[in-house]
């Protein structure tokens, strides 16, 4: 049996947990930065963990949005929006993003160009 | 007949020794503590708010199942609060606030009450809740995934998936005194492997926790992942990569010695760990699964009757364990 100090310390406790977690969760709402760390792409032939910091940033691979990027995109950065590699668009999605990395990492001589090196299961 | 005492009974009147449960599992909390707060400093306020409304709700949920079967409160023996701030500790910082709710659900009303509440639960309820979670919900306990909008100043790829998908070379990027101090993605308060030694040492000298399990798990853990490297260091990683990485320390001094998933005799003891960190690597090395601790835990935790039948105690006889 636990004392009637013990229930109303743990009532409490209770108690203000609930708020911190309810204040946390409302007052800070987990959104995407406005410029991506990294990006899970999802495909069939399994997940892709891409990181945007690294090829956007000057330290890094210093690659202008443009290279991507090309078309002017109003709002959404999605790449399979209707008038683009949506599935019914040629180059399919798939196929632009393949050509896009494949080719820059064949081009530079780096990154990786292997299925397995870049799609996880 | 040797004369060596046999049966040692005292008689009444008893004195409680002042020990009360509720000590015990605000001792726990206060163990944990230095590795939630790591996962909060990192995180930030998600972490916290993940951290807090897991306790919350699972001190609710406790309290919602005592009044349905109409018995008084129990969250005053703090375990529904511990329950909460270890399946806390086992979640991402960007946890649903849904996904806090249904795992404490599971944990507290699944895991423990409707087996008869503290001390009759046969697996590790917040266990129980992780691995039901993980089967439902893959994409939000990918540590890559769940956590690929933060970037806190170290290598933010999820050590495990690492190895799991590329291999060793893939992890020699991570230092292994990084990994000790928590500089590595996964769970809110299950990368601070510092922390949690420490946490744990505490338990331990306190007199909370029994060394036997958590050291056959480590030792179970590092045998089995060194005799896998010494077989093709190409293919997996060293020891001390599997003890500093994914749920494994917050497992040895956390989740397998709780009191009632767990043996209570000392050679089930050292086989209950042993086998639970040989199962651990085994999936994590040849399984399907990122990290094995989870479902290693869970298998042990349904072979623990038939392991406490190993020599069991004869009644009356005095032993230090059990």
């Amino acid at each position: 049996m636990t004392s009637k100090n013990g229930q109303g310390l743990a009532f409490a406790l209770a108690a203000c947990l609930l708020v911190v977690g309810v204040v946390c969760y409302a007052a800070f709402p987990q959104k995407a930065p406005e410029e991506p760390v990294r990006l899970m792409f999802k495909s069939t032939a399994g997940k892709i963990l891409f990181d945007h910091m690294t090829h956007t940033a000057a330290e890094g691979y210093g690659i202008g949005c443009d290279d991507c990027h090309h078309e002017e995109q109003e709002g959404s950065m999605s790449c399979s929006g209707e008038d683009c590699h949506g599935p019914d668009t040629e180059p399919k999605r798939g196929d632009a993003l393949h050509s896009n990395c494949k080719g820059c990492h064949e081009d530079s001589g780096a990154g990786p160009v292997e299925c397995g090196a870049c799609h996880v299961m | 007949m040797s004369s060596q005492k046999k049966l040692v009974v005292a008689h009444a009147p008893y004195w409680h020794d002042g020990s009360k449960i509720s000590t015990k599992n605000y001792s726990i909390i206060i163990a944990a503590l230095p590795a939630a707060l790591m996962g909060i400093s990192q995180y930030g306020a998600p972490a916290l708010g993940v951290i807090a409304f897991a306790m919350a709700c699972a001190m609710i949920w406790e309290i919602v199942w005592s009044l349905i079967l109409g018995k008084g409160a129990t969250i005053g023996d703090g375990s529904a609060a511990v329950t909460g701030l270890l399946f806390g500790m086992l979640l991402p910082a960007t946890a649903p606030w849904w996904v806090v709710a249904l795992g404490t659900f599971i944990a507290i009303i699944v895991g423990k009450q409707i087996f008869g509440g503290i001390g009759f639960n046969p697996l590790n309820p917040p266990v129980l809740a992780l691995a039901m979670l993980v089967i439902s919900f893959k994409g939000i306990f990918d540590f890559n995934e769940s956590l690929c909008n933060y970037d806190l100043g170290f290598v933010m790829t999820f050590p495990l998936a690492d190895l799991k998908a590329f291999g060793p070379e893939a992890i020699a990027k991570f230092n292994l005194g990084d990994l000790l101090m928590g500089r590595q993605a996964g769970g809110i308060g299950s990368t601070f492997g510092l922390g949690l030694i420490v946490g744990g040492l505490y338990l331990l000298l306190r007199g909370y926790m029994r060394w036997e399990i958590s050291l056959s798990f480590l030792a179970g853990v590092f045998i089995t992942a060194l005799l896998f490297n010494l077989s093709d260091p190409e293919k997996y990683a060293g020891p001390l990569f599997h003890l500093l990485t994914g749920y494994t320390l917050i497992a040895a001094f956390f989740l397998l010695p709780e009191d009632s998933s767990s043996p209570a005799n000392f050679i089930p003891m050292l086989v209950f760990g042993a086998m639970a960190g040989l199962m651990t690597v085994l999936i994590r090395n040849i399984g399907a699964y990122v990290d094995g601790v989870v479902f290693a835990i869970l298998l042990m935790n349904l072979a623990n009757p038939l392991l406490d039948k190993i020599r069991p105690k004869a009644i009356g006889k005095v032993v230090e364990n059990a």
